[in-house]
């Protein structure tokens, strides 16, 4: 910095530095507290490393670096200037990265890249560079500007949270397997004891619980299932061709625990509109909205409505309702939700309630 | 008779789908990798199949669902992770049936694959 040819001092400001003057128009105005003394503390002060280089000389060489810039990479002052920057690149450092420094500087263009950079003791960083032209008062490129920044904990935490979604995948696709052979032992067992019909009961069931979790299990470290997607999976194998259920919902979410009664009542309601009602017949539709809501005593509850129309015509509620509704009535009564069942005419309209706990 | 062919690694899965397969009226030949599934379709006709698409250790049933589609034989694909099932798989475009299905869907959802291509 002995050499009053190459000190920075006398820059230009630096909101301008990174834009050629036009010759034409009048200079901006000098920045009057631009001193040595000033420049030289800044910076000394900022944990910004910082780097200029020269492009008038060969081999667009260092020809500053800061404090931080030295405790970046771990080479001294001395070790750095008169050097192309290229001595922080190692084995791993990406070359499409390199190209992009080398074409910005070409072309005397301001980029931002992030780069595997290697300290003095061999260690890895990776460093988001910031960097640019400086132009003096004539418009004349005096300097390339660089900026460093260690971004290696932001890469590791990205790292862990792709790892998380990977590992929170291959659950998901494990857990779905085990629920497959599930049904298989059901199934065969169900056969083997002369008893298929049981097993079948018994593995519808069984599947539309697995399917209730999906959501949760695809999305694992949320720790809350959006209602939605649970209920559409439950209930997609009823509607194959996907015209039947229309889904008028929202966003809401909810504690997994409470999402095994939501679906096995849901199987039910299926299951019943498959055999008797709305989906027995080529023409009916269910129509099914959630929201939060409150009940008499003040709750916050789940509500889930299933409306059935366009089915076969109902002269009142059936005299038996089977056993799959008093499974669902028990299990919601459980978590002290009731299950309401409204038989008109055009069809079941059954509302779901289930209080939320800690809400 | 018809013959199916169910290429699934896993025994239990494999034998419920092989119950569910005959009860409609087909004869099963199970494979446990693509080597075998190829080797059957190589000795016999084969007129459907149902394809577990992860068979472990990363392998998929790609190799099983090309032969198949350049023969011109219908199959259906099992999996519980569709994000696995990869370009190539997706682009012969045969149905997919995610996991867990009853058994009796699965081979159900074949015959009507067989029906159509028929």
């Amino acid at each position: 910095m002995a050499d009053d040819k190459h000190d920075p001092t006398y820059l230009q400001p630096f909101n301008q530095a990174h834009r050629a003057n036009k010759s034409d128009g009048s200079p901006a105005a000098p920045f009057d507290g631009a001193s040595k003394l000033l420049f030289e503390q800044a910076m000394a002060q900022t944990r910004m490393a910082v780097v200029l280089t020269d492009p008038n000389l060969p081999d667009d060489p260092i020809v500053f670096c800061n404090q931080a810039f030295q405790d970046l990479t771990g080479y001294e002052a001395s070790e750095i200037v008169g050097r192309n920057c290229r001595f922080l690149q190692g084995a791993d450092t990406d070359q499409e990265q390199v190209e992009k420094i080398r074409q910005a500087i070409r072309e005397e263009d301001v980029v931002v890249v992030e780069i595997l950079n290697y300290r003095k003791d061999g260690t890895r960083f990776w460093n988001t560079l910031h960097l640019g032209p400086i132009y003096d008062e004539n418009g004349t490129l005096k300097y390339f500007f660089g900026s460093q920044w260690d971004v290696t904990d932001i890469h590791q935490s990205r790292a862990e949270e792709h790892h998380a979604k990977a590992m929170a995948r291959e659950v998901s696709h494990r857990l779905k397997n085990v629920f497959s052979v599930i049904g298989g032992i059901v199934n065969i067992t169900g056969r083997s004891m002369d008893a298929r019909a049981v097993a079948k009961r018994i593995n519808e069931r069984v599947q539309a619980l697995g399917r209730s979790y999906e959501p949760t299990l695809d999305e694992a470290a949320l720790g809350t299932i959006g209602v939605g997607q649970a209920i559409r999976a439950v209930l997609a194998p009823y509607d194959p061709e996907g015209n039947r259920v229309k889904y008028r919902g929202n966003g809401i979410r909810t504690e997994p625990n409470a999402i095994s009664a939501i679906g096995l009542t849901l199987h039910e309601l299926a299951t019943n509109a498959t055999k008797y009602g709305a989906l027995s017949n080529d023409t009916g539709q269910v129509e099914l909205a959630w929201e939060h809501a409150r009940d008499k005593v003040g709750r916050t509850t789940i509500e889930i409505d299933w409306r059935e129309t366009g089915g076969p015509r109902i002269d009142g509620p059936p005299e038996r309702t089977g056993t799959g509704f008093n499974i669902a009535e028990t299990l919601l009564s459980h978590s002290r939700g009731v299950l309401e069942t409204d038989w008109t005419p055009e069809g079941l309209h059954a509302r779901i309630i289930l209080p939320i706990a800690n809400r | 008779m018809k013959t199916i062919l169910v290429l699934e690694d896993e025994p239990l899965i494999a034998m419920d789908l092989r119950y569910a397969v005959e009860d409609l009226g087909f004869e099963v030949l199970a494979a446990i990798d693509n080597d075998e599934a190829l080797a059957a379709i190589e000795g016999r006709e084969v007129d459907g199949a149902i394809l577990d698409v992860s068979l472990g250790a990363g392998k998929t049933c790609e190799p099983t669902a090309s032969e198949l589609h350049a023969r011109a034989i219908p199959f259906i694909l099992h999996t519980g992770d569709l994000d696995r099932v990869g370009e190539t798989l997706r682009a012969i475009g045969a149905p997919i049936m995610p996991k867990p299905s009853p058994s009796d869907v699965v081979a159900n959802r074949l015959v009507d694959q067989m029906r159509e291509k028929t």
